[in-house]
């Protein structure tokens, strides 16, 4: 199916706005979750939109912003599952692979502009010693200003202007590469889940690694409710077991301290 | 400059912002990113975030404005969703006059550790579970799933207006209650968020061969008859740590996705996946 100009634009505006919130994290649409149902909204396939949602939210479910590396940008990612797979009628498991060089061209164009934004500063540093108020409030608008305008345009360019070639690229993909791109989709929430295991395993975590890990491939149930209560449960029992913990030790060194000065009056 | 007692600055505490005041610092805490840049990361968002307070403040003091504004332009990089906090107390101090420099000392003291805990609950532990759950709603085309996932976070950012009151009212009191608690709050966080690390591999990392081996005229699924048997769910978990282990290796991220494209596909063509 095609995307007509008016939905292009929709899209763009779409863009601007979670690229807006991506920029700020204030709301967290900027999410696949949130981005592919709104993209999908636009297209007129809401359930299509959901479906993507959910898969490509798993696949980004680790790759976050935290801890200082920029990944690939949710927004584009999440437009460009629907788009992909609005417009060549493909599964949207497919489509995340596809969409992926879009979401890496925008983390590109942040990892500029967050070099780039450095330039500001030297003027901001000039309002703040005037005491500018009113400068140093207008100025703030205009790096978020270029973010902003920067969604619009790529995801306008991609989602609309790119979609023939992307369509003669779909379309000329043989079956086992269009199968490879699917299976990608569904092995992609490892990447994250590397990425954050990277940042949080540590080696007294490990157990609860694998407790999450048995319980869940032991539990036929269609989502990780269940599970993140078992973990729950032990994080209670450790924050009691570390809140007395922190009670000892109190103890513990008040008694030293008195037992320090008492040996020191002794020995005077 | 005018200099005050003690008795002086104890009775005008909180007295110049409203509650309604207060309320808006912590709406107004996610602009610190406005202006995000490497070299000095939150800055001049933080800065703006709270320039209109210190105008009420330094009203009849320009230099006092023009202080407080270069004071905060310094480096600052902390975790979004918990900045109502630094900010209130900020504020509160700012309000009593307190030496600038005990303010600026207070601020680079806390960001560090107050971006550790916000990362280990928001990102690593909120994240997780409630993207888990409610893509797995998703992904059957419940329009639900979505609805979910943005009530909860619509509740995170109302809860930056109990935060800011929370740091305005504590002031110096926060800073307390910020250092006992942190190392816990982050221990108990990495518990849960692991845990459910562990049951998102288990359930959303899918990997399965297809391929069937013949083996003295038996024919032996690979998966049903070898993998599963062993344990299920055996190759997204060493796939996982796979992964990690090149992480570990300070591999570039995008790599890992270029390794799993090229393992999918070459699977795929084999006919092994």
């Amino acid at each position: 199916m095609e995307i007509t100009f008016i939905q292009g634009l929709l899209i763009a505006i779409w863009a601007m706005i979670a690229g807006l919130d991506c920029w700020l994290q204030a709301f967290f649409i900027f999410r696949p979750i949130i981005v592919c149902t709104i993209t999908g909204l636009i297209l007129g396939d809401l359930k299509m939109g959901v479906i993507a949602g959910g898969l490509t939210e798993l696949a980004f479910a680790g790759l976050t912003p935290a801890g200082g590396t920029q990944p690939p940008n949710t927004v584009l990612c999440g437009i460009m599952t629907v788009v992909v797979a609005y417009t060549n009628n493909i599964a949207p498991q497919t489509a995340i692979g596809l969409s992926l060089p879009f979401a890496m061209l925008m983390q590109y164009i942040l990892l500029i502009y967050y070099s780039s934004f450095s330039l500001f500063l030297p003027t901001f540093d000039r309002y703040a010693e005037d005491g500018n108020a009113k400068a140093f409030k207008r100025l703030n608008l205009v790096p978020m200003a270029i973010v902003t305008l920067s969604f619009g345009i790529v995801a306008f360019l991609s989602a609309y202007a790119a979609q023939g070639p992307m369509r003669t690229l779909v379309n000329s993909m043989p079956h086992w590469l269009t199968h490879g791109f699917e299976l990608a989709g569904g092995i992609l929430p490892a990447v994250g889940f590397a990425m954050l295991l990277k940042v949080m395993l540590k080696a007294r975590y490990l157990p609860y690694l694998l407790l999450g890990f048995v319980v869940a491939s032991m539990i036929p149930f269609s989502n990780v409710l269940p599970v993140a209560l078992v973990g729950a449960v032990f994080a209670m029992i450790e924050f009691y077991h570390s809140k007395d913990e922190e009670k000892t030790r109190a103890k513990i060194k008040e008694l030293e301290a008195n037992n320090q000065g008492g040996g020191m009056n002794d020995g005077i | 400059m005018e200099s005050k007692t003690d008795s002086e600055t104890k009775n005008q505490r909180h007295s110049i912002f409203s509650k309604h005041e207060i309320s808006m610092l912590g709406i107004r805490s996610n602009l610190v990113q406005s202006s995000f840049s490497y070299e000095r990361m939150h800055a001049p968002g933080f800065t703006w975030a709270q320039l209109p307070y210190w105008e009420k403040i330094y009203r009849d003091d320009p230099k006092g404005l023009s202080r407080v504004m270069t004071d905060n332009m310094e480096f600052i990089n902390s975790s979004p969703p918990l900045y109502p906090i630094l900010m209130g107390l900020l504020l509160s101090m700012e309000e009593d006059h307190v030496d600038s420099q005990t303010i600026k000392g207070l601020k680079n003291a806390l960001f560090g550790p107050m971006a550790g805990i916000g990362d280990a609950i928001f990102w690593f532990t909120i994240m997780p579970i409630v993207g888990g759950i409610s893509a797995s709603i998703a992904k059957s085309g419940n329009v639900l799933g979505p609805i979910l996932f943005f009530l909860v976070y619509l509740f995170l950012f109302w809860t930056r207006i109990p935060l800011a009151h929370l740091g305005y009212n504590l002031g110096a009191k926060a800073i307390d209650i910020i250092e006992d608690n942190s190392k816990i709050i982050s221990h108990v966080a990495s518990i849960l968020g692991l845990t459910v690390i562990g049951a998102l591999i288990a359930s959303y990392v899918k990997m399965k061969l297809t391929i069937k081996v013949g083996a003295g005229g038996a024919v032996i699924d690979l998966q049903r008859q070898l993998l599963d048997k062993i344990f299920p769910n055996l190759l997204p978990f060493a796939f996982v740590f796979l992964l990690y282990w090149l992480l570990k290796k300070n591999i570039n991220p995008i790599w890992l996705i270029i390794v799993t494209f090229a393992l999918a596909i070459v699977m795929s063509l084999l006919g092994w996946m």
